[in-house]
Parts: structure tokens; C-alpha cells; sequence
């Protein structure tokens, strides 16, 4: 054998190595978001949730999938806005706790009432560390919606920290004008006690 | 584009909010009260009641003639904004479904990304010509606007052949069809995102604010 070969052989073992490192050592923002909703999909396609009995294991199912994707504590200061420094310590864990759940339960009911086989299509994916912002489609029969995650990089690798609906309607401004012009006239406490009657709510429509 | 605009989605600022103002709240709290009644006592039932007796395929059909039929507001407003690629393309999805489509029924065109441009409306146009939003105006039925949106509201009823049918009794009922025949759709839709707030009306303001300016940048 010539040494030509040999060196081609080796350079193609190293960048082999090195793709299978790459990729292995740290999933891209596009391949996070995928990984998991690829995972959320599966489970909303499983034919053993389908019974009605079953929608809560399904529900927790999939809050365990998609809690991991989120930056609670970031989504939770963003929405609060300016006035989160307001907040106490045990506020702001309380509030992060409650809201995530509001959150968790608002949209996996919408996924659960409403999902019938829509495609995501993942558009594209702009790395600015440590933010990055993915862009996808779900797509039915006539229409598409785009939907884009903004994310940042954490010490548990890539993390959304708001949702873009329509090319740019914030899911985070939505909710910060919200809570601002309830903390015009109440306490953080009292806020936190406005979203623990909504999960309330929430509960007892969920245990029809 | 705005997302690819790095000051825009990296931005750590809390105070860069868009926001319209709102002078006629109270005014407006009622109307929005008064449509979400209307939506559920009304509008919601009849689409629903709709929805039964029509088949899928016919409410696509009708919402693709509708579409087709407004062509004119889209080519027009494309024109004004200077935007003669998108024009042409709005042109061509008219020429193509009005034949290829029978009468617009059928949406052949919308298999082709290039003949489906983002939608344009006068009040994207008056905001291209540097006309801001004034303030904040909840319509009876027609919902969420502002001063210069319903300003162009009135300038596309110009624009919108079933705006120029005979009699109004005629031209109020096709559009009351389209709203009944969209709506058949989305039934639910203002539902879940009523029970997403903790303020409706608050969020509902910002989301159609945000709408628009996504709109406008498109």
C-alpha cells in the first residue's frame, strides 16, 4: 500500500471522529427543538393515549418531554418585565413554578385537542451565541403557520426562552403587557395568586 | 427581514415595547365585551350549525372564491407599496385560479410559493407612507384596529368587488358568508386564546398590535 493511501485513510478516520464528536458533543438549537418535538409528536400519534381515560398520563407524558426544552426562569423574567426585581426570592420561584405549569397546561391542551397529523417543516437556524432563534412551520392541509423559538445558550445546552407566532408575535410581549398593567395596581403576591386560580381553573375543566 | 435583524430578537431591553395608544378604553372594553357575546351567542352557533351542513371541501371551495375574489385590494396595495414582483405574483395566482381554478373555486396557485406573496392591506400601505397607528379602535363585529387601519379598511371595501354588488342586502350577506365560512375554520380558536390571558382584552390588544407590525415589516 502507498503512503498516499494510507494518509487519505487516516484523514478520513480523523474527520469521522471529529464529525461524530461534533455532533455528538453538543446538539444545535435546530436539532433540540427537533429532537424533542419529534418525541412530543410521537406521543400524540401513540394509539395507547387515545382513549379519553388516558389524555392525563398522555398530558404528563408530554409535559415531561417539554418541560427540559424551556427556560422557565428566564421566560418568567422577561414576561415580568422591569418589575421583577421587585420580586422576593420565594416570589420569584413561586411565580417561575406557577406560571410554567399555566403555560404546560394552556398549550398541551391546544396540542392535545387539536393536533391531526400537521408536518413541521424546520426552516432554518441563525446561531448568534449566545442567542439563536429557529425557524419552523407547521403545516395543514391549506395553511401554514409559522412558528419560530427564540433560544439561549445555558449550561444544559440550548433553551427557549419565548415563541414567535405569524413571523413575530411575541408569546413573551403578550404576556409582559399583561402582567404590567396588573402590577400597576397589585402586588407580585397578588399576581401569583391571579395565575393559581387560573391553574385552578384549568384543573377542574381538565378533570371533565 | 426582522428576525435575522440582530438589535431586534437579541435585544435585552425590557422598555422597547411597541405600544398604540388607547384613549378610548373604556369604550372599547365595551365593544370587545359586547363581540365576545356575540361570538358565543351567535357567530359560534351559526358556524357551527354551518360547518354541519356544509362539507369540507365546500367551505374550502367557498373561502378559495372569497381569496380569489379580493385579488383586487392585493394588487392594488402591492402597486401603492411599490412591491411590483409581489403585484405581478398576486396577478398571476388571479389569472391562474380564476381559470385553472374555475372561478377561483379551486387554489391550483397554491401549490406554487412564488405566486403566494404576503398578503397586503391599505393599512400596511398608509403605514408604508409613514402613517402611524393613532390609537386603538375595537369595532363592533369586525373586531380589534386602529384609526389608520380602519381608515384603510373603508379604502379596501373600494377595492372589494363584492363591495359593488347591487343591491347592500346582496353585498352584506356575501360578506357575511365569508365571515361565517372563516370563522367555520377556526371555531375555537378565540377561545384558547382567551383562556391563554389573564387579561383578554390586554392581550388581545397587544397580539393584534404585534400582528400588525409583522405585517408592515413583511
Amino acid at each position: 500500500m502507498t503512503h498516499k493511501r494510507w494518509i487519505t485513510a487516516l484523514f478520513a478516520v480523523f474527520f469521522a471522529i471529529g464529525q461524530a464528536a461534533a455532533s455528538a458533543g453538543a446538539p444545535t438549537p435546530m436539532q433540540t427543538v427537533k429532537e424533542r418535538i419529534d418525541q412530543i409528536i410521537a406521543v400524540l400519534n401513540d394509539p395507547q393515549y387515545h382513549a379519553p381515560a388516558k389524555k392525563e398520563v398522555q398530558r404528563d407524558k408530554i409535559w415531561e418531554i417539554s418541560k427540559s426544552m424551556f427556560d422557565f426562569t428566564e421566560i418568567s423574567r422577561r414576561t415580568v418585565g422591569p418589575k421583577w426585581n421587585s420580586f422576593t426570592d420565594a416570589e420569584k420561584s413561586r411565580f417561575t413554578d406557577v406560571f410554567a405549569q399555566f403555560l404546560g397546561n394552556t398549550y398541551i391542551d391546544k396540542m392535545q385537542g387539536e393536533y391531526h397529523n400537521e408536518q413541521v417543516e424546520y426552516l432554518q437556524e441563525i446561531v448568534k451565541e449566545p442567542q439563536a432563534l429557529v425557524r419552523t412551520q407547521l403545516k395543514r392541509e391549506n395553511t401554514a403557520l409559522p412558528l419560530d423559538y427564540r433560544m439561549r445558550q445555558t449550561q444544559d445546552g440550548w433553551k427557549i426562552y419565548d415563541i414567535l407566532v405569524e413571523n413575530g408575535v411575541s408569546i413573551v410581549q403578550n404576556y409582559r403587557v399583561q402582567f404590567q398593567s396588573i402590577l400597576q395596581k397589585e402586588t407580585p403576591a397578588q399576581l401569583i395568586a391571579r395565575l393559581e386560580v387560573k391553574l385552578k381553573e384549568q384543573g377542574s375543566q381538565l378533570g371533565q | 427581514m426582522l428576525l435575522e435583524d440582530n438589535t431586534d430578537w437579541t435585544s435585552q431591553s425590557n422598555e422597547d415595547i411597541y405600544t398604540v395608544a388607547d384613549p378610548l378604553e373604556k369604550f372599547n372594553r365595551g365593544v370587545f365585551y359586547f363581540n365576545d357575546k356575540l361570538y358565543f351567542w351567535v357567530m359560534k352557533p351559526v358556524a357551527q350549525g354551518y360547518k354541519f351542513i356544509l362539507q369540507p371541501p365546500a367551505r374550502t371551495g367557498i373561502k378559495n372564491f372569497f381569496y380569489n375574489v379580493t385579488a383586487p385590494i392585493r394588487i392594488v396595495n402591492n402597486i401603492l407599496q411599490g412591491k411590483g414582483l409581489s403585484a405581478e405574483a398576486e396577478w398571476a395566482r388571479f389569472l391562474y385560479n380564476t381559470t385553472i381554478g374555475v372561478l377561483g373555486f379551486g387554489n391550483p396557485a397554491g401549490k406554487i410559493a412564488e405566486l403566494n406573496p404576503p398578503e397586503e392591506d391599505m393599512g400596511q400601505t398608509l403605514a408604508g407612507y409613514g402613517l402611524g397607528d393613532g390609537f386603538y379602535l375595537v369595532w363592533p363585529v369586525l373586531g380589534p384596529s386602529t384609526l389608520r387601519d380602519s381608515v384603510g379598511m373603508v379604502g379596501d371595501r373600494f377595492l372589494n368587488p363584492v363591495g359593488f354588488v347591487e343591491r347592500w342586502q346582496d353585498s352584506l350577506a356575501l360578506s357575511a358568508t365569508n365571515e361565517i365560512n372563516n370563522l367555520s375554520f377556526r371555531i375555537g380558536d378565540y377561545e384558547s386564546l382567551k383562556n391563554a390571558a389573564l387579561d383578554p382584552y390586554e392581550s388581545f390588544r397587544n397580539a393584534y398590535i404585534q400582528l400588525r407590525q409583522s405585517k408592515i415589516r413583511q
